[in-house]
């Protein structure tokens, strides 16, 4: 793609989610020059398209991010990144493995046992948009729809779950 | 022996089968399907060694129980028996590298044109991995 001049990498198989304990996007993760995390998990939109929505502005992050690229310093103390994330619970594993199978019968054309892994991935990760939205457009649901704000308001009323820096609201 | 399909890091064909008694998997099968393999030290992946204290209870019939070898290296595996197809997740160890050590763990991933690129070239400077979905 014209103008980008970062890598973009596909995980079709949600590798990264699974690794980083990652349950919503846009996440992001910062990562020094030694592959050390030192601001894990945040919910940070790169634009503020959908600000009036989710009640998150784009600015705090980005500056926050150019001053540690240009400073070395992170915003957020040491012992608060590390216990920021508390991975992914037995459930949410279960999950990602139902999901995987969930793939795997929908590309065989076995529909109907995709649709059980998935809502079986749904029944164990109810809270978790990666496993949950991202099955919508696989299973004939509208991630941009009804579908969707069920799930918001589930996650809402859930307690708004998620794993990793608490997000200003 | 017929085959069992392994969804792991990749997706793996093996010659194996499903049954009651579990997921038995060859010697060969095992190494492709998840990388460990049983040596007289444990089971091993490059330089990690994990000890297995009875190795009889990883055996089923000629080969290996998959399940069981999941389960002593620290994974979860899900067995769906009527599609042939077993999901193997990754061992709680490597699931702790940024949740836990935080750090960056390896991931080798493509690219848009297909190409197979390594987290691992991007040491040495700063980085922001920004996880995305156009669900």
């Amino acid at each position: 793609m014209d103008g980008i001049t970062y890598p973009v990498l596909m995980d079709a198989n949600h590798r990264v989610t699974e690794l980083y304990s990652i349950t919503n996007i846009p996440t992001v993760v910062w990562i020094d020059e030694n592959d050390k995390i030192v601001r894990p998990n945040t919910a940070a939109p790169g634009t503020d398209i959908f600000k009036d929505f989710t009640g998150v502005s784009c600015e705090p992050h980005i500056e926050a991010l150019r001053n540690w690229v240009r400073t070395g310093e992170v915003d957020i103390e040491p012992d608060a990144a590390a216990t920021a994330v508390t991975g992914l619970s037995d459930d949410e594993v279960r999950a990602r493995l139902h999901y995987r199978i969930a793939l795997h019968a929908r590309r065989s054309g076995n529909d109907d046992a995709a649709k059980a892994h998935f809502d079986t991935a749904a029944g164990l990760a109810p809270h978790d948009f990666t496993i949950r939205r991202s099955a919508m457009p696989l299973t004939g649901g509208d991630p941009f729809g009804a579908d969707f704000f069920t799930l918001y308001e589930e996650w809402q009323a859930g307690g708004r779950k998620y794993d990793g820096l608490p997000t200003p609201t | 022996m017929s085959e069992v399909v392994v969804l792991a890091e990749d997706e793996t064909r093996v010659g194996g089968a499903i049954s009651e008694s579990g997921v038995e998997v060859d010697a060969a099968g095992l190494a492709a399907a998840i990388g460990w393999e049983l040596k007289p030290e444990g089971l091993c992946r490059d330089e990690v060694c994990i000890p297995v204290s009875d190795p009889a209870s990883l055996a089923l019939g000629d080969g290996y129980d998959l399940t069981a070898v999941a389960k002593a290296i620290g994974a979860t595996a899900l067995v769906d028996t009527d599609l042939g197809v077993v999901a193997v997740s990754q061992p709680k160890a490597q699931r702790n590298v940024a949740v836990h050590d935080m750090m960056a763990p390896e991931l080798v991933l493509p690219d848009l044109d297909g190409n197979q690129v390594s987290t691992a070239g991007f040491k040495g400077r700063k980085k922001m991995l920004v996880v995305f979905a156009s669900w």
